[in-house]
């Protein structure tokens, strides 16, 4: 973060070459700005005189940005010395005339777009009717039924978190079951229960990834609906332990299973052959090889892909709508249809399944981040050093260097901690 | 160096054993026979079956026909315990195969935690006992991948010794460190032999060979050409192709 700021800093600051394109191209935004109809809370409305001067201000940055660059090109070989933009004092005072450009876009961007925004917005809140403009309608319309939204999204979150926990827990069952191996010690009935072991995980894993979330959501609605009929229950009992988000959770929990078992898979079979062939000759039978070895190693391999499975569940939980799980797209449909905006409503939808992805994305970068990190700290500092070449993953090796920098500096800042 | 064959029965004997990758016959018809605190050294060219004939000593390959026998199983009949007496054999890999998810200690503790139901306390002291000989135990809060390729190869040694194994296996122990470390494990291998350790030894460290073993195995092709005492095998090897691998070395 402070890398980057530091970028942004470097390149506003001392960077020459993109002065002249980049101010352009935000003066040019300025300009596009200034075009745009003001709103009734518009404050250039009340200082016209500003608003020209800087309308033309920028006018004339992008005018000496045609001239430096029609200097340029007719200077292509010696412009750095030649031309008197490259000189100071002209340097410095078109440095500062960019800075001033940056501003009156600035200003043109809060006075259009900002309270642009916040007039829309307020004239919307105090509408009685759905008003006709796209932006007020959405406004109306979410305030309006907020609550409603609310529900959606708690009940999306609630359905892929919950969903993908479940299905974690489940697929490392499975997949214990899938790479099982029939090995010559072992007697008859390991053997049957082998195979029938990895048989049922691939039979699992064909069908519940070969047909849709959206079939499968139906199926076991219905059956469950269906078997607590049969035992004569009244329809709000059902309702009562068999709810259409029970339903739905066990859908996503069930779906999301094979696919994540496909993900350990891969996160297990990644794992090098030599692991269990030293875990093997220590005596260690294929099941604690497995347990102690493998499958820790197999399931960091495996996080980037299984925290991808939660953002997959976000979006794909939305199928389950169709049982009448009340989650984003149901509550969206729902609002959508009170005041027939579908285009309105699902855009809002869509923009909101999207900030969700986007901030679970981020949370799961952290927690992968802070898990690939090894926590066993390192006993002798000095002993490490004569070691920096050696060590054979690159990552590893950068990792283990800041940590030997950082033990350095915590060294140096309190000699006694050492001992 | 004396040959210790006399009067005791072999530790492990392999019998007529065959091994093929596919149609490729790697191993055909080896018998060998290791007694207690011998040290034999199998050499050969790459692909001469040395390192399956190894692996076949403690399953990791599983022979198509022959026979193992140690401590009175034969371990390539179906359905032995193998991984009991694979307790007893010892294992150092070509790459190491440090367990990368925990560090050096828990490494060499797993196995006598797991297997001999030793308490976690006794196990450490018992692995810190045997890195300490390695030079290794202050380590033994490191990851792996922290240490060097020597140190991860002694590692591994204490790692093995831990479960105090009768037999030690070494599968080209040095072939993957660079030159200068080499001595640190070949050193650690040559106490070893001095305590007594059987050990069977894959390896192109023909001073090794020379030096430490009792015995020295040339393989070529998938059988074994030609066996004896370093001293002979070295001064006055009996087969062409002996005398043409060995003087490749030698001349280095």
């Amino acid at each position: 973060m402070l890398e980057r700021l530091g970028k942004i800093r470097d390149f506003i600051c001392e960077d020459h070459r993109y002065v002249f394109l980049s101010t352009s191209v935000i003066a040019s935004l300025g300009l596009w700005f200034s075009m745009q109809p003001r709103s009734s809370m518009s404050f250039l409305r009340q200082a016209y005189a500003l608003e020209v001067v800087l309308y033309w201000y920028l006018i004339a940055w992008l005018a000496i940005s045609a001239a430096a660059l029609l200097l340029k090109l007719t200077h292509w070989n010696n412009y750095a010395e030649t031309s008197p933009f490259r000189k100071k004092p002209l340097v410095t005072v078109v440095r500062w005339m960019s800075y001033f450009a940056w501003l009156a876009t600035l200003l043109l961007f809060v006075d259009r777009a900002v309270m642009g925004f916040i007039s829309v917005t307020s004239v919307a809140l105090q509408q009685d009717t759905n008003p006709s403009g796209f932006l007020s309608s959405i406004v109306y319309m979410v305030d309006k039924s907020y609550p409603i939204i609310w529900q959606g999204i708690v009940t999306t979150v609630g359905l892929s978190v919950f969903g993908t926990l479940i299905a974690f827990v489940l697929a490392t069952l499975l997949v214990f079951l899938r790479i099982q191996t029939v090995e010559r010690s072992d007697n008859d009935a390991v053997r049957f229960f082998k195979t029938l072991g990895v048989g049922f995980a691939k039979l699992y894993s064909t069908v519940v990834r070969g047909t849709p979330m959206m079939v499968q959501g139906m199926l076991i609605y219905f059956t469950g609906f269906g078997l607590l009929k049969n035992s004569g229950m009244t329809v709000s009992e059902i309702g009562a332990i068999w709810s259409t988000f029970v339903a739905g959770l066990v859908t996503i929990s069930l779906n999301s299973t094979a696919y994540m078992m496909e993900v350990l898979r891969g996160g297990i079979e990644a794992v090098d052959t030599g692991q269990v062939e030293a875990a093997r000759s220590l005596g260690l039978s294929q099941w604690q090889a497995m347990l102690k070895v493998v499958f820790p190693q197999g399931v960091k391999n495996a996080i980037p892909a299984l925290s991808n499975e939660l953002i997959v569940n976000i979006k794909d939980s939305s199928v389950l709508s169709v049982i009448g799980v009340f989650d984003l797209m149901f509550a969206t449909k729902t609002v959508a249809g009170i005041y027939f905006k579908q285009v309105e409503m699902y855009a809002v939808a869509a923009l909101i399944y999207l900030c969700l992805t986007m901030i679970a994305s981020w949370l799961l970068g952290k927690f992968a981040k802070r898990l690939s990190v090894n926590p066993t700290p390192l006993t002798s500092v000095s002993d490490m050093d004569m070691t920096v070449g050696t060590v054979s993953g690159k990552e590893e090796y950068s990792l283990e260097g800041r940590k030997r920098e950082n033990k350095r500096k915590a060294r140096y800042d309190n000699p006694k901690s050492e001992q | 160096m004396m040959t210790k064959t006399t009067a005791t029965e072999p530790l492990i004997t392999v019998k007529g054993l065959r091994k093929s990758f596919d149609d490729h016959l790697v191993l055909k018809d080896i018998d060998l026979s290791v007694y207690p605190g011998e040290v034999v050294t199998i050499i050969g060219a790459s692909g001469s079956g040395k390192s399956t004939l190894l692996r076949c000593m403690n399953l990791l390959e599983t022979p198509d026909s022959g026979e193992i026998w140690f401590h009175g199983s034969n371990l390539a009949a179906e359905r032995v315990d193998l991984n009991r007496l694979r307790e007893s054999i010892g294992m150092v890999f070509q790459g190491f195969n440090l367990f990368n998810n925990m560090d050096v200690l828990d490494n060499c503790t797993l196995a006598p935690v797991t297997l001999k139901k030793m308490s976690k306390a006794e196990a450490e002291e018992e692995a810190m006992r045997n890195l300490d000989a390695v030079g290794l135990s202050r380590f033994a809060h490191a990851s792996p991948a922290s240490l060097s390729g020597g140190q991860k190869q002694r590692v591994a040694i204490a790692r093995a010794l831990c479960m105090k194994p009768d037999l030690m296996l070494f599968d080209e122990p040095t072939s993957a460190l660079d030159p200068e470390i080499v001595g640190e494990v070949l050193n650690v291998m040559r106490g070893l032999a001095e305590e007594g350790m059987t050990m069977v030894v894959v390896t192109h460290e023909m001073a090794f060979a020379k030096g430490v073993s009792d015995k020295v195995v040339f393989m070529d092709q998938g059988v074994i050409a030609e066996s004896g005492a370093p001293a002979d095998m070295f001064s006055n090897p009996k087969l062409p192709r002996t005398r043409e691998f060995l003087s490749r070395y030698l001349d280095d």
